[in-house]
């Protein structure tokens, strides 16, 4: 017998049982709670009857490097970082949206370099531009953007090369990033705790931004 | 402690340092009174390294989860709704100097030490079975709201507080001392208030989080609860509450209606199931345009999430809420129009046309409001239709339409309670007859403009509907409301009572129909949480933390159902409980003897519907 077959018959005795007290119960209290029986096994009954459609939850997507063959393969997997553990879309959009709270990133590959942007997502704070819209000493803008190479978002170096190789293709670029750049990261140990000092395969030299 | 606690404790006195004096304070006390919750939070971050999740045999932790959050929700609803009713009767009985309004709230505060105590009860038992069933997610929610924590024990301090100030003080504060009364009621809504939009801080954050960027546990926290749903949800909640704790003080007086064997208790618990239906209905007037712009801001937010709501795996779901929203505005609708007939004798004949011409438009939206966008048609039906759509039903399975009729059913039930209002009474003022006119042109023009802007909606774009369409005629029934409500009160003032009300008279089935729609609330809360829960799909933390457990899929609507009804009819059984406990001490107490004056004077009209104040009992 299916669920939903139990759970009809269920319902019909519920029903069932609140006519029953209504039709030969006299106490007043029992009367109202046979009432409540039948009104909700109505309800059930009326849910069961229209399409039963449950959320199975998608596959879990990993990042598998043995399947990286391609730029274009990396890309797509940053895509996919882009949109789901990246936390990306959460606040940045890509094209003109009326909900994103965060500057919109269409163009962004084509408008900085991979190391500004490397920089960007691990270091939100090294480089930030001052607000002048008032009278007096120019305040810095807290940047609300994460670490995202910490938790709780926590992406590896080489998730946030994919997102990089990701901005940089649907920019229109030329993807920057190399698989065997990719390969030798993964050898790396401790990455992103060490993401100022770091030899990326991006640049030789990672540069502080506030610096500038 | 481990480093990672010892670090967060640190920056937590790091973050109190910075604060204000009197908050430092609260939340030093905070800390001292929740040892046992700061050590479960910690002892979950120590299981979160090795568990994820446990599991309960039979039953499954997903299901046991479901059913106490929903009972511990449905009783927070309970515990923050009639206090709110009780202040608001308080008033009214303060401003109208009728003792009964006072009395009617007293009887009320008694219930909620006890519903304190079981809602509170629940609480502990759900926090527990979070921290030990789920210790990853409530780890992560730990670390990042803590310091919410503190304020949301604070504020129970500060609540239970004043719930035993205005509970026991409330014979001592009458008289000169009562307007510090009604300043504790004010209060413990307040506090209340607070009570429940901290928690749904972390209850939206898990639908619609925010990145959040550096600063110290304080900021972090707050970062966390300004997220886009928080707000929408807090005011959605709050109107909702009204409602629930309106009509479960109608189903309450419904049930003692028909247990009354004297006539005084018939009349008293007709009055009061008037009191809780009008409360009621109130509340229920504004709700779905708070409703409305909570599912704006979640578009606004996240479109695939509004887009699984309303036209996913979830858009079924939202026919089952046309249909109990329907039931309970013509169940309100109805105990209205029972009122008219039963309570004012001889008005039968002259309300029967309205009254039917009422029902035809509330079941004529109600049957546009439960279509549904897609058929479920065999592949021969499919076929002949051209697809799911019926090409004349298909019509109005859409939004413009749906839109459209809910406008139109709160335009109707506000107009049954202004006919009740006005039932057995003759306009004196000069100017009534003007005031009428002009008030029965606005209500054509605005139903009029309400058809022709949904229809409207056909041909332009959905973002024009939304923003602007919509909006109108939201503004447009509220406009109605704001205007008509003054209007009439001023009118009802010098009008003179060409037929007494007579209370105790209403037929069994206006009880059935009281408790009807206190069911159809409950049903209504548990079926909107589990489309809020179920939004999330297979998510903890929409987008951040993804629910791995073997019950990360959302169930089909007939499961979830039966486990509304089986919630529904538990919370129903609790709050039973609950009323027969605190009426314990009643029953022992001598009973009048026959024949002595009863405190409802049988022939007022109700203050709450601008009746005559003046010839109820008078406050000393």
């Amino acid at each position: 017998m299916s669920e939903v077959a139990l759970l009809q018959i269920i319902g019909m005795c519920v029903i069932g049982v609140g006519i029953i007290i209504l039709l030969f119960i006299k106490g007043m209290f029992l009367r109202v709670l046979g009432f409540v029986a039948m009104v909700l096994g109505v309800f059930s009954l009326i849910a069961l009857s229209v399409p039963q459609m449950a959320s199975l939850p998608p596959a879990v997507e990993t990042f598998d490097i043995a399947s990286v063959k391609s730029p274009d393969d990396l890309a797509s997997i940053g895509q996919k970082i882009f949109f789901s553990k990246g936390q990306c879309a959460l606040c940045h959009s890509i094209g003109p949206s009326e909900s994103a709270r965060c500057p919109d990133l269409s163009g962004i590959g084509a408008k900085l370099s991979p190391e500004f942007i490397y920089e960007s997502l691990t270091q939100p704070q090294a480089y930030i531009y001052l607000d002048f819209r008032h009278d007096g000493i120019p305040k810095e803008y807290p940047a609300q953007m994460p670490h995202i190479d910490q938790d709780p978002i926590g992406l590896s170096k080489q998730e946030i090369y994919s997102v990089i190789a990701f901005l940089q293709k649907m920019s229109g670029e030329p993807i920057s990033i190399k698989v065997e750049d990719i390969m030798e990261s993964v050898e790396e140990p401790d990455v992103s705790l060490k993401v100022a000092s770091v030899t990326s395969p991006l640049n030789s030299q990672t540069p502080n931004m506030a610096d500038r | 402690m481990t480093s990672a606690g010892q670090l967060r404790h640190a920056t937590i006195v790091q973050g109190m340092n910075r604060m204000p004096g009197l908050l430092k304070l609260g939340s030093f006390l905070a800390l001292l009174f929740l040892p046992a919750l700061a050590m479960a939070a910690g002892g979950a971050e120590i299981q979160a390294m090795s568990v994820e999740y446990r599991d309960v045999p039979g039953i499954g932790s997903r299901n046991l989860v479901w059913v106490v959050a929903q009972q511990h929700l449905l009783l927070a609803g309970f515990v923050l709704g009639v206090p709110i009713f009780a202040w608001i009767c308080e008033l009214v009985g303060w401003k109208t100097k009728e003792q009964r309004y006072d009395k009617l709230a007293k009887e009320f505060t008694k219930l909620l030490t006890s519903a304190y105590a079981t809602t509170a009860l629940f609480g502990g038992i759900l926090l527990f079975l979070l921290i030990g069933l789920y210790p990853k997610l409530m780890a992560y929610l730990t670390d990042m709201f803590f310091p919410s924590f503190l304020v949301y024990c604070l504020l129970f301090l500060l609540e239970t507080a004043t719930l035993y100030m205005y509970w026991y003080g409330w014979d001592y504060m009458q008289g000169n001392k009562k307007t510090f009364h009604l300043f504790l009621g004010f209060l413990l809504n307040l506090f209340a208030l607070g009570i429940m939009i901290v928690p749904n801080s972390w209850a939206t954050f898990q639908a619609s989080p925010v990145v959040v960027g550096e600063g110290d546990a304080w900021a972090r926290a707050w970062m966390a609860m300004k997220n886009p749903t928080w707000w929408p949800v807090n005011i959605h909640r709050l109107i909702a509450n009204v409602v629930l704790g309106g009509f479960i003080v109608g189903a309450y007086a419904g049930v003692r209606y028909l247990l009354a064997v004297s006539r005084e208790e018939r009349e008293h618990y007709d009055w009061m199931g008037y009191v809780g239906n009008f409360i009621g209905v109130f509340g229920m007037l504004p709700l779905p345009f708070a409703g409305y712009w909570l599912m704006r801001e979640v578009y606004q937010y996240n479109q695939q999430m509004g887009i699984t709501l309303m036209g996913g795996f979830l858009a079924w779901l939202f026919i089952l809420q046309a249909m109990l929203i329907g039931v309970l505005f013509l169940g309100a609708n109805y105990y209205f129009w029972l009122g008219i007939t039963h309570r004012i004798p001889g008005s039968e004949g002259q309300y029967k046309k309205p009254v039917m011409g009422m029902l035809i438009v509330l079941l004529l939206c109600l049957g546009v409001w439960m279509t549904p966008h897609s058929l479920v048609a065999s592949l021969a039906e499919a076929q002949k239709m051209g697809g799911t759509h019926h090409p004349l039903l298909g019509v109005f399975g859409v939004m413009s339409a749906k839109m459209t009729v809910s406008n139109i059913m709160i335009l109707v039930t506000f107009m049954s309670f202004i006919m009740y209002w006005r039932a057995g009474k003759q306009e004196t003022a000069g100017w009534a007859k003007a005031a009428k006119a002009i008030m029965g042109a606005l209500l054509v023009i605005a139903g009029i403009a309400v058809v022709v802007l949904g229809v409207w909606g056909y041909f332009v774009p959905a973002i024009i509907r939304i923003n602007y369409f919509s909006v109108a005629q939201v503004l447009i029934v509220l406009f109605i409301m704001v205007t008509f409500t003054p209007l009439t009160a001023l009118l009802m003032k010098s009008a003179k009572t060409t037929t007494e009300m007579v209370w105790g008279k209403m037929p069994i089935r206006a009880g059935y129909s009281l408790v009807l729609n206190a069911v159809m609330v409950i049903l209504l809360m548990s079926l909107m949480g589990y489309a809020r829960s179920s939004s999330r799909v297979h998510w903890h933390i929409y987008g951040v933390m993804r629910d791995t457990s073997e019950y990360a899929y959302s169930p089909a609507l007939g499961y979830a159902a039966a486990f509304m009804s089986l919630n529904t009819f538990v919370f129903c059984l609790i709050v039973a409980f609950i009323f027969w406990v605190a009426t314990l001490g009643d029953k022992a107490k001598a009973q009048p003897p026959k024949g002595s004056p009863v405190d409802i004077p049988s022939h007022t009209a109700p203050a709450m519907a601008g009746g005559a104040p003046s010839s109820g009992e008078k406050l000393e």
